[in-house]
């Protein structure tokens, strides 16, 4: 029994082709996978191997061509679009390679965004919290035009953190940074995973990064090798 | 073909969404500009050919001209062609007026009277008659038969005794169906007969002349010339009666090319706003590009070019839809233009038919050239500070810009958010281009409200209320020379007055009679006014006191002090004519009172503006009573009758059996007048409605522009915000919200700054009388179609962009990149 309820996510034959006859890419091949809640997994592969779009699929942006996606049992696209994004905000927490912070919103505002989407009120003790914890406490009026790319992708990683969603899933978030800011981002989400107890998916090309993880998987042709 | 056309055909089909849009605009300013002067030069020309065919050819005539001054200004050097007319009198029939005219051939020629067989009359007893005229008088003939004519020659400035007398027919003339319809006709006599009836030196003729033309003479030289013959031939000026619509129809109007001018000023200034802010929105997003092109080489002179020519290949496209658009309409729209001014006369009848056969071509190559020359002038003056932002865009700085349109660094923004407050930091974080959309919409929004200000104050309803008191007017019938029927002589009904107590009570015994008010008038002469002359005295019922008091705009006095009798008011139309009247002046007039007449002095006390309804165009008032008693005699010449019902048939029909048993009394209503002025204010409204709603449409292209602008860059964001949670629920609010600031910015400066503006055009109307207007209304009808139809747009514009952007998968909208 312990071993079933680990499990936070659990993928089911999960098949996503584009294109046709020559052109056909078989971006996710009949992938099944469970991953177990709290860990850290990362996903290597080559590019085009077809990891981001499993991460996609996983996190209910992309629509699979077959199979199944199960979060906390709960197969996701049963759900119907509307209610597809409120499980989205509540369960899962995204970051991005290139931030995607709304421009016209301040640090803070960026932060608290996916709680004020999803109706909740601002506990400011909380989310100072996670502000001092990444480090931009001095910078919560900046505008993402004035942050520089780590503080941008800190900002992101406190905004996927916010709703304290069951899994964070991560598309080379430290893809645009240099290596000595990479550390530190890397370490800061790792931290904060653990300290929140949430589930880690992270896409890396990154060797050093990938041997912090607790599992990773290797993405190849559209298949998952773990 | 040249690189610079290359990019710029290129970036057309790139930026197809907004070329589309700015094509859209172009097509309705071209179609505007092609509509105004073709349908403005058609109505003329159709107007000037409907004329042509029906009003006489003279430009001028003089009145009472002797023969032997006629002679001298026959040599004049000004003029062209001339012709005499003599008014011989009338013929004595009840139920037809028919005036009996002696013309010369020159004359008949300048009537454009053409005889349907036969000759113009030259013996004594020769006439020209026409079928109509024979019906009336209940007798048949043609040409060589005998007719019996009773009739009243006009002797001495007015008509004499009726005799009767036997003519021989020379001649025919068509009766048009206006003239069968209102039973009015024109019968000719020859100069011998006039001879026979009136001494020859007290024969007074019409000169009707045309004056030479230069070839390219305007109305106003023309009208110059008339007045220099008449000074010089000692003609005073109400002796002349110039031939306006026939000068106008044939001579331009140098107040006519402006009016079309304006019009289409208006048009390429909202073509000019729309094309600059469609253009402009998507100039940030182009920076990059532009400064690429100037990095690998590209000069000023061919940046400009790309903007230019990019603007240009969307109008070549637009142009011929806009010019065919309004070739296929513009004879509908002038068609139902007529239709609406449907007045069931020989006139328009001929104007619609003009209009139908093509008789007047409504198609000159000369105003599809005016609409093509001016819808590329009014893209390039669009484009001009466009195509100096690309000229002058820094190579390096273009490469690093990203445009986010924000440009501040810091910012407090809110400690929570809601879909209300993100679209808020949105829409501030772009103000310059919420602004520029916000105005170029209102610009045009301000226009509709203020003109429809005065077409809401030009109302039927006021402009009737204006004309008559109450719903009925009764009057007696009066003519002051008519030998005939002296007692339609107003002293002499001063002494039978068919206005009495008993018609009163009649009257006010019918249903729906409220009241009936009694309005006295008595009939003045004296200095200043002018010799002969006769003014009146209105004596206004005390029910009218406040009226009158509040219509005082300089002097004071109050209907009480007024009841003395000896203080009049002065209404200002009054000053038109004697300018030099003035409060405290001393008026010696001569009161006419049946039989009698004495001298009275009235003093000046205060000038007023009344309504021409309240003062029965009598510009002397005073109080009823004070009227009452100048005369022994019932000099009541109105009863206004106040119904509780504008219109209703019954008491019409009742009040109508009333008046024509009488015999003696005349009545105009409410409803007539009401009638008269919907007829013509609905042309008005029509053709101001027509053509602001195309200008609105061109402007609504602008905030279809916003809208898509603000999606279509920040797709990947809107994309960001779906993935972080946001439903389509949410996405669609907050569209609606951004949508809705535009909207209602748009519509606060439009009804809020229309309105200000609306107003001192209302006080400008009223004081210069167009249109009879005197009260101010609000337009709410245009202020609520206005809102609705924006807020309808706008509604529709957000359902249609969600629903597009939803189309594409939420990670194809994530990995968008501009």
């Amino acid at each position: 029994m312990g071993k079933e309820t680990n499990t936070i996510l659990e993928l089911e034959d999960l098949v996503k082709y584009y294109g046709r006859g020559e052109n056909l890419v078989k971006a996710v091949d009949h992938t099944s996978l469970k991953i177990e809640r709290g860990k850290f997994t990362a996903i290597v592969g080559r590019s085009g191997s077809g990891k981001s779009t499993l991460l996609h699929l996983i996190g209910g942006l992309d629509r699979p061509d077959k199979g199944r996606v199960l979060i906390e049992g709960k197969d996701i696209f049963s759900l119907k679009s509307d209610s597809l994004a409120q499980f989205r905000r509540k369960k899962i927490g995204f970051i991005f390679q290139d931030y995607n912070l709304i421009p016209s919103l301040n640090v803070w505002e960026n932060i608290v965004l996916p709680l004020g989407l999803d109706n909740r009120k601002v506990n400011r003790q909380e989310v100072e919290q996670i502000v001092e914890k990444i480090g931009l406490t001095d910078k919560k009026s900046a505008m993402p035009n004035a942050l520089s790319g780590g503080q941008k992708q800190r900002t992101a990683i406190a905004r996927a953190l916010v709703t304290k969603p069951a899994i964070i899933l991560a598309d080379e978030p430290t893809g645009n940074l240099d290596s000595q800011t990479e550390l530190e981002v890397i370490s800061l989400l790792k931290s904060c995973v653990q300290d929140f107890g949430q589930t880690l998916m992270m896409i890396t090309h990154d060797e050093t990064i990938a041997q912090m993880a607790d599992r990773v998987i290797i993405v190849e042709d559209g298949r998952a090798i773990t | 073909m040249k690189t610079t056309t290359v990019i710029a055909f290129n970036n057309m089909k790139y930026y197809k969404s907004k070329n589309i849009l700015t094509g859209i605009a172009i097509v309705l300013t071209t179609f505007l500009l092609f509509v105004i002067p073709a349908a403005g030069n058609g109505i003329l020309e159709a107007q000037f050919v409907t004329i042509n065919k029906i009003y006489p050819t003279w430009h001028a005539l003089f009145r009472n001209v002797d023969k032997a001054t006629a002679t001298e200004m026959a040599a004049h050097h000004d003029i062209a062609e001339y012709g005499l007319r003599s008014d011989a009198g009338i013929m004595g029939l009840e139920d037809a007026s028919v005036s009996m005219i002696s013309l010369d051939e020159k004359g008949a020629e300048l009537y454009r009277m053409e005889l349907l067989e036969g000759n113009l009359p030259r013996q004594e007893n020769e006439i020209v008659v026409s079928k109509g005229i024979l019906m009336a008088l209940g007798q048949q003939g043609t040409i060589g038969d005998t007719i019996k004519v009773p009739y009243q020659i006009f002797r001495d400035g007015q008509l004499d005794y009726t005799q009767e007398r036997e003519f021989r027919i020379s001649g025919f003339l068509e009766d048009s169906e206006a003239s069968l319809a209102q039973q009015t006709f024109v019968a000719v006599v020859s100069e011998s007969f006039i001879e026979s009836e009136m001494p020859k030196g007290r024969i007074t003729y019409r000169f009707l002349f045309q004056v030479k033309d230069e070839g390219s003479s305007t109305t106003d030289d023309i009208e110059y010339a008339i007045h220099e013959i008449a000074r010089q031939f000692g003609i005073s000026e109400n002796e002349i009666n110039i031939n306006q619509d026939y000068l106008y129809a044939n001579y331009v109007d140098p107040a006519y090319v402006p009016a079309i001018a304006g019009v289409m000023l208006v048009t390429v200034m909202a073509g000019i706003l729309t094309i600059y802010s469609i253009y402009y929105m998507s100039m940030n997003q182009r920076i990059q590009e532009f400064g690429r092109l100037k990095a690998i080489g590209a000069t000023k002179r061919q940046m400009r070019q790309i903007v230019l020519r990019e603007g240009f290949c969307v109008a070549v496209a637009a142009i011929p839809a806009g010019l065919l658009l309004g070739t296929l309409t513009s004879k509908i729209v002038l068609m139902k233009f007529v239709d609406l001014a449907a007045v069931e006369d020989g006139y328009s009848d001929i104007l619609r038919e003009v209009i139908r056969t093509g008789e007047v071509p409504l198609y000159h190559w000369w105003i599809y050239l005016l609409a093509i020359a001016v819808t590329l002038g009014t893209v390039y003056l669009s484009l001009i500070k466009l195509m100096n932002m690309a000229a002058g865009v820094s190579e390096v700085e273009a490469m690093r810009f990203h445009d986010a349109g924000i440009k501040r660094s810091q910012c407090k923004g809110y400690e929570s958010l809601t879909i209300g407050r993100l679209a808020g930091r949105n829409l501030t974080g772009n103000k310059k281009k919420s602004a520029i959309t916000i105005i170029s919409m209102a610009l045009t929004g301000v226009l509709l409200m203020v003109v429809a200000t005065v077409i809401s104050c030009a109302n039927p309803k006021d402009s009737a209320d204006n004309s008559i008191v109450g719903q009925y007017e009764i009057s007696p019938v009066i003519e002051n020379n008519n030998r005939e029927h002296p007692e339609r002589k107003w002293t002499n009904i001063q002494q039978d007055n068919p206005m009495n107590e008993g018609l009163k009570k009649q009257v006010e015994e019918l249903a729906g009679v409220i009241r009936v008010d009694s309005f006295t008038t008595v009939y003045v002469t004296g200095e200043p006014f002018e010799e002969g002359v006769h003014n009146a005295i209105n004596g206004i019922p005390e029910e009218y006191a406040k009226e009158i008091e509040d219509g005082i705009v300089e002097g004071k006095i109050t209907y009480e002090e007024l009841k003395a009798g000896d203080k009049i008011i002065v209404d200002q139309t009054l000053l038109h004519w004697y300018p030099d009247l003035e409060i405290g002046q001393r008026l010696n007039l001569t009161v006419y009172d049946g039989t009698r007449t004495y001298e009275k002095e009235f003093v000046i006390a205060a000038i007023g503006d009344y309504r021409h309804g309240l003062i029965n165009y009598h510009y002397l008032i005073t109080a009823k009573e004070a009227a009452d008693r100048l005369c022994e005699n019932n000099s009541t010449e109105y009863f206004h009758v106040i119904a509780d019902k504008d219109y209703d048939p019954e008491l019409d029909g009742a009040i109508r059996e009333l008046v024509e048993g009488s015999g003696r009394l005349e009545l105009n209503s409410w409803k007539a007048e009401y009638d008269k002025w919907k007829t013509s204010l609905a042309v008005l409204g029509g053709a101001s409605y027509a053509f602001l709603g195309i200008l609105g449409a061109i402007s609504v292209m602008n905030l279809v522009n916003t809208m898509i602008n603000s999606v279509h860059l920040r797709k990947k964001e809107l994309g960001m915000m779906q993935a972080i949670g946001m439903s389509d629920r949410q996405l669609m609010k907050m569209l609606q919200i951004e949508g809705l600031f535009y909207t209602l910015g748009t519509l606060a400066a439009t009804i809020g700054l229309g309105s200000l503006a609306g107003y001192p055009l209302f006080l400008y109307a009223k004081k210069a009388g167009m249109f009879e207007i005197s009260n101010y209304h609000y337009p709410w009808a245009a202020a609520v179609t206005v809102s609705a139809v924006l807020l309808l747009i706008q509604a529709g514009l957000t359902l249609g962009i969600a629903k597009s952007v939803k189309k594409d998968p939420l990670i194809e909208r994530i990995r968008f990149n501009e």
